[in-house]
């Protein structure tokens, strides 16, 4: 009996590259290093020579190049479709038509809204919170690790996912856990990760990719004091970083400054429709208060389960053809991306900001502040109202964008810009570029700061607004 | 193979061209071999619409080129972790991460090690190539001893630390289930490498466990040498180094476990979890006690872990909630993570809480003598201090003016009832009954409701409230 014959090999000589590990592989010696440089490649390609070729395939199994050198059983395929063999160098989108896809393309599947049963509300820190709006949001996968003062949103997770069918992952380190977003951000699903200033420097470098390959996800950073290890106390530290630093490149994100556990909830349920809106991480900056904050908390009427998107990375025949990656080697490519990045910057910076405007329709002195030290700044005014002062409180909901429609309405009627933070002056930076950007001359600005994990008090404001600032401590 | 490549390789950079059908790597170069390995197999296998392939950061950055799967390209380093979360987001698929040694043993090393460890069915294809590719030949941690590279131009030396044996490592770990070196040099290797490829994914395809592939594999254009050349140098000098062989495989006797999160949206099933409870017809809302305070009213408990003050102080603002007002609570520790001070600011307002801190809070609930000292002069005129007389036996002679003092034995009066750990409430029901600012009964139902499930704790906490309650009197006010 003989063996079925086995195919022998074909080479394509364009495709080769001349690295002889064919010739090295043939027991037969079929092949040997080729004498005439191929004039397409600049290579010289092998030579065959298969009379005594067996077909055993070991040349083919040794070469690098896929389409180099490959069973006889391939070249009909070859000649049948029109490439291979006699393929020059025209352009094959006017030769053979659109490229072929594999499958049609995935549409995106829609979301569900599902009713909730009216409950009680929850008396909840604000970490829990945000941890529970995520769950309303249809996130199902946390990646995480320990950084007081943010450690109990991971903590709440740890305990409802696995019962929830989800999955939470305490990485090895930030820079494992906001990877691993990138790959479930990557598959389609909402996920999120909880942390606080030196846990999300660490995490930049995965933000600017997630930002690059367009991918959602949340991060709550609960910022404290620093900078370095700094201490546990509440801070507004990270403004500068999460507005204008995500990471290297050309990087901008949707950022949220929630000021009562209720808002950690309400928002983080926002940034996930925000992040699937744009393809892009979104960052909720809470303090240290406001994670450690109990307070009450009214649950959604409605839960979401989010639908996968076309665009994902998810293991499918559907979605096969997907690609997830930041690179763009080509600078003219990079730039169209840039410049694709932009107009997505532009249009959230039209469309998505928010501000909360409390008692400010009659103010002539209007307080910028937000977090925490904005309900310092809330207690003021309403003292400070007593006392006849016409003040009111502009709290931005989104530091990036910065809302200065809301504020430029303001403006006119406005004496007195006082602007109070728990920190060195990153939010009133935020507020002067955007004033310089909308075109407004800078009017002076006043600010009550505290630093070091310190908030402003009510009392601290209060003497701003009357007049009468204690011993400063800007 | 084919049709796990693309036809032509339309992401290429060069484009269509006569390059759009060879790769961009150099000649002769194993990652080449590896690629043509796993395409083939993933045929065999029919897992093309189930594979998500993971580009690494270093030559083989652009195999996403090439395989006509579902692709996504990791930082450098991090290719395990980004495995792992599309892993997680999509059970059921196929995922390779693929990664040079540069990637993988040096800037990934913790991810390597860390997702190794936990296990989950995940294929990791490690190329060792002795040095780093894409960036110019530089030394990798996999570099021989005496190896000259780029940043080590006289030889790899002691101080550059010795060759990293990465499969050996991978394989003392209880987490992964198969580890294997294999090489690319000759006939016979090919082979074997084919068939450990194979089976790393099939043992994910199962769900059995993770799989770590160490190939020794050529980079001629680094090690200065011909591809055929470079498959000696790799069998005579990274061979003896990286002895080839299974590591470990314990694949056989682990059955499949993995079946990945299934998550579910049922919404009673998170509202429970989430600790909501049904709304409830009648509600027990109150009017805002106007006697006390117009609007607003703020409370600071202060003592040391342990003392409840935390406790006591959420269990208030639970109740305010209940009664419906707005209540707010911060807590503040020492730097002791326990038994240090620990200090509790909380808010109950008629309608909402403007500013949450209490720093001239309207209630001092002081648990013991340095708290006592530290905020007494904080409290507003007019407010009210108590504090624990069992533990500050003799109180400050400097107590503010104008503040109702009142000295009560929280702990001695816990303890007669058995358990001196009540004191906060018994201070609870002092704080009531000093300030009558919630109807007589409700802190106390409020911990009944918080202590449901925990029926035989409550007559005691029932007896120490009531005990609080009845140590305020008109005398001691
Ligand atoms: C954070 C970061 N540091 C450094 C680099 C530069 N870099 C790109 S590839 C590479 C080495 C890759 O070597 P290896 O993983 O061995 O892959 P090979 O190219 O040899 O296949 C380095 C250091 C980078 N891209 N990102
Ligand atoms: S199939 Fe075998 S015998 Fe034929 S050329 Fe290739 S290696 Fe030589
Ligand atoms: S192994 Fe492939 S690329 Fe190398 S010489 Fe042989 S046919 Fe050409
Ligand atoms: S530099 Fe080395 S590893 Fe990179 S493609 Fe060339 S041969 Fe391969």
């Amino acid at each position: 009996m003989t063996a079925p014959a086995r195919p022998k090999p074909f080479l394509q000589p364009e495709y080769c590259k001349g690295c002889l590990r064919c010739v090295d592989a043939c027991p037969k010696h079929c092949i040997e290093p080729g004498s005439e440089i191929n004039p397409a490649t600049g290579l010289i390609p092998v030579e065959l020579h298969l009379d005594a070729c067996n077909g055993c395939s070991l040349c083919m199994q040794a070469c690098p190049e896929p389409f180099g050198l490959r069973p006889e059983t391939e070249r009909a395929h070859e000649d049948h479709s029109g490439r291979g063999d006699d393929f020059d160098l025209q352009d094959p989108a006017k030769l053979f038509g659109p490229k072929p896809r594999p499958s049609d393309p995935a549409a995106d599947e829609r979301d569900t809204v599902i009713a909730a049963p009216a409950c009680e509300p929850l008396v909840l820190k604000g970490n829990y919170a945000a941890a529970i709006g995520a769950l309303f949001a249809g996130c199902r996968h946390v990646f995480g690790y320990p950084i007081t003062p943010s450690t109990e949103g991971a903590e709440l997770m740890a305990k409802i996912l696995p019962k929830l069918g989800g999955a939470f992952v305490q990485a090895v380190s930030e820079t494992a856990a906001v990877n691993m977003m990138y790959g479930a951000g990557g598959a389609g699903v909402p996920c999120m990760t909880f942390t606080s200033g030196p846990g999300f420097s660490l995490m930049l470098e995965g933000v600017s990719y997630m930002i690059g390959a367009e991918l959602p996800g949340v991060f709550v950073n609960v910022m404290r004091g620093g900078p370095g290890l700094g201490n546990l106390g509440p801070e507004q530290a990270d403004i500068k970083l999460a507005c204008r630093g995500l990471g290297h490149g050309n990087t901008h994100a949707i950022v949220l400054a929630p000021g009562t556990p209720q808002e950690m909830l309400d928002l983080t349920i926002d940034a996930f429709t925000l992040a699937f809106r744009y393809r892009s991480p979104v960052v909720i900056l809470g303090d240290g208060y406001l994670g450690q904050m109990t307070g009450i908390v009214k649950l959604p009427e409605t839960m979401l389960r989010r639908g996968k998107p076309s665009w994902s990375v998810c293991g499918d025949r559907d979605h096969r053809h997907n690609l997830i990656s930041s690179i763009e080697l080509l600078e003219t490519d990079l730039e169209k991306r840039n410049e694709h990045l932009n107009r997505k910057y532009t249009a959230i910076a039209r469309r998505e900001q928010r501000a909360d405007l409390y008692r400010c329709e009659d103010a002539d002195v209007v307080i910028v502040a937000c977090n925490t030290p904005a309900r310092m700044a809330k207690g003021a005014v309403e003292v400070a109202r007593a006392e006849g002062l016409k003040v009111g409180l502009f709290r931005p909901i989104t530091l990036w964008p910065f809302p200065i429609s809301a504020l430029a309405d303001l403006l006119p009627q406005t004496k007195r810009l006082i602007v109070v933070e728990a920190g060195p002056g990153q939010l009133e930076d935020e507020l002067r570029l955007a004033l310089s950007h909308a075109g407004f001359a800078t009017p002076r600005i006043e600010h009550v700061r505290r630093h070091g994990g310190v908030l402003p008090s009510q009392r601290e404001i209060l003497n701003q607004l009357l007049g009468t600032p204690a011993a400063s401590h800007a | 193979m084919s049709g796990v490549f693309y036809e032509k390789f339309e992401r290429h950079a060069h484009g269509e061209g006569l390059k759009a059908h060879s790769t961009h790597y150099c000649p002769g170069c194993g990652h080449g071999v590896v690629h043509r390995d796993i395409a083939d197999i993933l045929k065999e296998l029919d897992a093309q619409d189930r594979t998500i392939f993971i580009s690494p950061v270093g030559c083989s950055v652009f195999a996403y080129y090439y395989f006509d799967t579902g692709n996504s390209q990791a930082a450098h380093g991090r290719a395990p972790a980004v495995a792992l979360g599309h892993k997680l987001a999509a059970p059921d698929s196929l995922v390779i991460s693929y990664q040079g040694d540069g990637d993988l043993a040096s800037i990934g090393l913790a991810e390597t090690i860390s997702i190794a460890q936990m296990g989950v069915p995940l294929t990791v294809i490690f190329i060792n190539n002795a040095i780093y590719g894409m960036t110019g030949g530089q030394l990798a941690p996999t570099s021989l001893t005496g190896q000259k590279t780029a940043t080590s131009p006289d030889g790899r030396g002691r101080a550059h630390g010795q060759p990293l044996k990465m499969a050996e490592l991978i394989a003392q770990l209880d987490g992964p289930i198969y580890v294997e070196r294999v090489a690319l040099y000759d006939a016979k290797n090919r082979v074997k490498a084919r068939r450990a490829i194979k089976k790393a994914l099939q043992n994910q395809l199962e769900g059995r466990g993770y799989s770590f592939i160490e190939v020794l594999s050529e980079c001629p254009t680094h090690l200065k040498l011909s591809p055929v050349e470079a498959e000696k140098w790799v069998q005579e000098n990274m061979e003896p180094v990286y002895p080839l062989g299974v590591k470990k495989d314990v694949s056989a006797t682990t059955e499949p476990w993995f079946k990945g999160p299934r998550p579910s949206y049922e919404p009673e099933e998170v509202l429970g979890l989430a600790g909501a409870e049904p709304a409830l017809a009648e509600k027990r809302r109150t009017e805002w006690p106007a006697h006390v305070a117009k609007r607003d009213l703020s409370f600071k408990f202060a003592g040391s872990g342990g003392d409840g003050a935390q406790t006591a102080a959420l269990l208030l603002v639970r109740a305010a909630i209940e009664l419906g007002y707005d209540a707010t609570h911060i807590p503040a520790y020492g730097p002791e993570s326990r038994g240090g001070t620990s200090y509790a600011d909380v808010h109950i307002a008629a309608t909402e809480v403007l500013n949450p801190a209490a720093p001239e809070p309207d209630v001092l609930v002081a648990f013991n003598a340095p708290s006592l000292t530290k905020f007494a002069h904080t409290v507003v005129p007019g407010g009210t201090i108590l504090y624990d007389s069992t533990i500050v036996t003799v109180a400050p002679t400097d107590l503010p003016a104008g503040r109702h003092i009142l000295g009560i034995p929280f702990t001695k009066i816990a303890a007669d009832l058995g358990k001196p750990m009540v004191k906060n409430v018994v201070a609870l029901g002092a704080l009531q009954s000093a300030t009558k600012l919630l109807p007589d009964d409700a802190l106390i139902e409020t911990l009944a409701h918080v202590l449901k499930d925990k029926a035989a704790v409550l007559p005691l906490n029932r007896s120490a409230y009531a005990a609080g309650l009845a140590a305020v009197t008109p005398a001691t006010v």
